[in-house]
């Protein structure tokens, strides 16, 4: 009895683990040809929120967001915003009946979200570590 | 005719977007709505969320499902990447009781640089932390924003054109300052005990400076507009009959192109896990509508897809509720009878001047992606020989007495 409680206390543990670096797989990426290297999670967050069009250096940003269904979109906007799926759709809610601002464009996936963003040098995405190639860059922290 | 003129203007271009359609997916549609129902203990009276409501749960009928349920329907055209245009109509019950679709908002939007919009047309007037956002109850926590303070400002809308613009002062800190000048027409309905009427705002000129750090948020508004309510001249003209006293007495009181100023603050600050926000504002309207302030804080908490908050709100009638009037010593008697029903009339009238405190607490539940339910409790406590926000106010009613309200709001966007 206490020996199966131990095994499922370690599953449970060990599945805990998991999810916690499974939260850490979504990065954000522009395209290897722009020339931003280094970019904040407040400043990606702003991006997609809206708060602003622009990078730091002054070129035009046009965040690619994945769709609802995608598993990516949830970790990738707790993450880097602290928002829920609901605060996420609210604070849009507040941007759009005001005309104030349209949600960023949505793809599909992941696979998606990468090839868009290695065609455009504006671009700016996220995606599953795994998915990372030669096509794009991952922005680092600073 | 010139509001008018504005609007059709935005309608065209919106038309003018749907051509340009053939180029790309460039007409959004969406919508928000909310179905409510509210209950009052008290049926001696009303309670009214905004002096537009014709009326509320309580004495018309205890469960009211008109408070708080409306639908709005938007349009979005991007016609160029610097120019763009919406419409807005919301169907909510009116000040005549219908669901008359009204045009809540109908502008163009032009950047000539990508920090700096111009809109001209119908739109928002910036007046509250969440006037933007006042009708859409999804994107607010509680069932209703604080109608101690919300009630104060009932006009959401202005005809004209407001500039906005962003300064990023750091790469977490930005400052936007929108300045908006325009004309209002809102008709209110009797429940307020005034009659029906028209309130025309003319000269609106507001400023809002916005601060925004990271998950913090500070706000500060000025406003000032012209007012008339033309029902009142009836009460102006019988006491300019009445000498100097009775024409300084119509001077004070009157609604007749009356400058009516506003100042506000707000702040809130929102790290995910939960949020705080508390607002002040001050309204005067150098008339017999009299001067207000009222504040609120409000916090909650997010456990997963559950939010309980909790919200007190004040607010304070700051000018006088009542007035000698028309002095009567020396009038011969049927005059000082006149006077003296004048007098009546107009101390009927400051004695409505309202204040009021409510305890509110309730929880959001997100249920759905895009749909929210929420339960809220109120407990509104009334100030001293004060209606508060209510109207409809029948014999029975007490003055400064407690009332219990419950609400339910299901709440959703698309």
């Amino acid at each position: 009895m206490t020996k199966r409680l131990l095994f499922q206390l370690i599953a449970a543990l060990a599945a805990s683990i998991s999810l916690a670096a499974g939260a850490e797989d979504v990065v954000a990426v522009v395209s290897s040809k722009s020339p931003i290297v280094a970019l904040n999670s407040e400043q990606v967050a702003d991006i997609f929120l809206g708060k602003t069009t622009r990078f730091p250096d002054g070129s035009a940003a046009i965040p690619i967001d994945q769709n609802e269904d995608s598993p990516d979109r949830d970790r990738f906007y707790a993450q880097y915003t602290g928002k829920s799926p609901a605060q996420v759709k609210a604070h849009w809610s507040k941007l759009i009946f005001t005309g104030r601002g349209q949600p960023p464009r949505q793809v599909a996936n992941g696979a998606e979200a990468k090839r868009a963003v290695a065609q455009d040098p504006h671009a700016i995405a996220y995606i599953d570590n795994r998915l990372v190639d030669s096509s794009v860059r991952v922005l680092t922290g600073q | 005719m010139h509001r008018k003129t504005i609007v059709a203007a935005a309608l065209l271009a919106a038309c003018g977007a749907a051509h340009a359609d053939d180029e790309g997916p460039k007409i959004k549609l969406s919508g928000y709505g909310t179905i409510g129902e509210a209950h009052s203990d008290n049926r001696d009276a009303d309670y009214l969320v905004d002096s537009f409501k014709p009326n509320g749960p309580g004495f018309t009928r205890a469960w009211n499902a008109d408070t708080d349920s409306r639908l709005g329907l938007q349009a979005s055209a991007e016609l160029s990447p610097r120019l763009s245009a919406v419409l807005q109509v919301i169907s909510q019950q009116r000040y005549d009781g219908s669901y008359r679709p009204a045009i809540e908002w109908a502008n163009v939007k032009y950047s000539p640089i990508p920090d700096l919009s111009l809109r001209a047309g119908r739109i928002v007037l910036p007046v509250f932390m969440v006037t933007d956002s006042r009708r859409v109850g999804y994107a607010n926590p509680w069932v209703r924003p604080p109608v101690e303070l919300y009630s104060m400002v009932p006009v959401t809308s202005s005809d004209g054109v407001d500039a906005s613009y962003r300064m990023t002062l750091s790469p977490t800190t930005s400052d936007t300052l929108e300045v908006t000048g325009g004309r209002s027409d809102a008709h209110f309905p009797p429940s307020q005990g005034l009659g029906t009427g028209t309130a025309e705002v003319r000269n609106i000129f507001a400023v809002a400076n916005t601060l925004e750090s990271g998950f913090a948020t500070a706000r500060l508004n000025y406003g000032q507009a012209r007012l008339t309510i033309p029902e009142y001249r009836v009460f102006e003209d019988a006491f300019r009959q009445f000498g100097p006293a009775g024409a300084a007495i119509a001077e004070r009181y009157g609604v007749d192109n009356k400058l009516v100023k506003f100042v506000g603050a707000g702040v809130s600050y929102d790290p995910g896990p939960w949020f705080a926000m508390a607002e002040w504002a001050q309204f005067d309207t150098h008339s017999i509508i009299g001067k207000k302030s009222a504040w609120y804080v409000s916090a909650g908490h997010r456990w997963n897809k559950f939010t309980p908050y909790a919200t007190y709100a004040k607010l304070n009638g700051l000018s006088n509720t009542t007035d000698p009037g028309i002095p009567l010593a020396g009038l011969p008697p049927p005059i000082a009878a006149a006077a003296g029903q004048l007098n009546a009339v107009l101390n009927s009238q400051l004695s409505v001047l309202p204040s009021q405190s409510t305890v509110s607490v309730g929880v959001r539940w997100d249920l759905l992606r895009s749909a929210a339910l929420k339960l809220q409790y109120d407990r509104v406590a009334l100030g001293s020989g004060s209606h508060g926000v209510f109207g409809n106010i029948q014999p029975g009613f007490q003055p400064g007495s407690t009332v219990h309200l419950i609400s339910a709001t299901f709440d959703f966007v698309f």
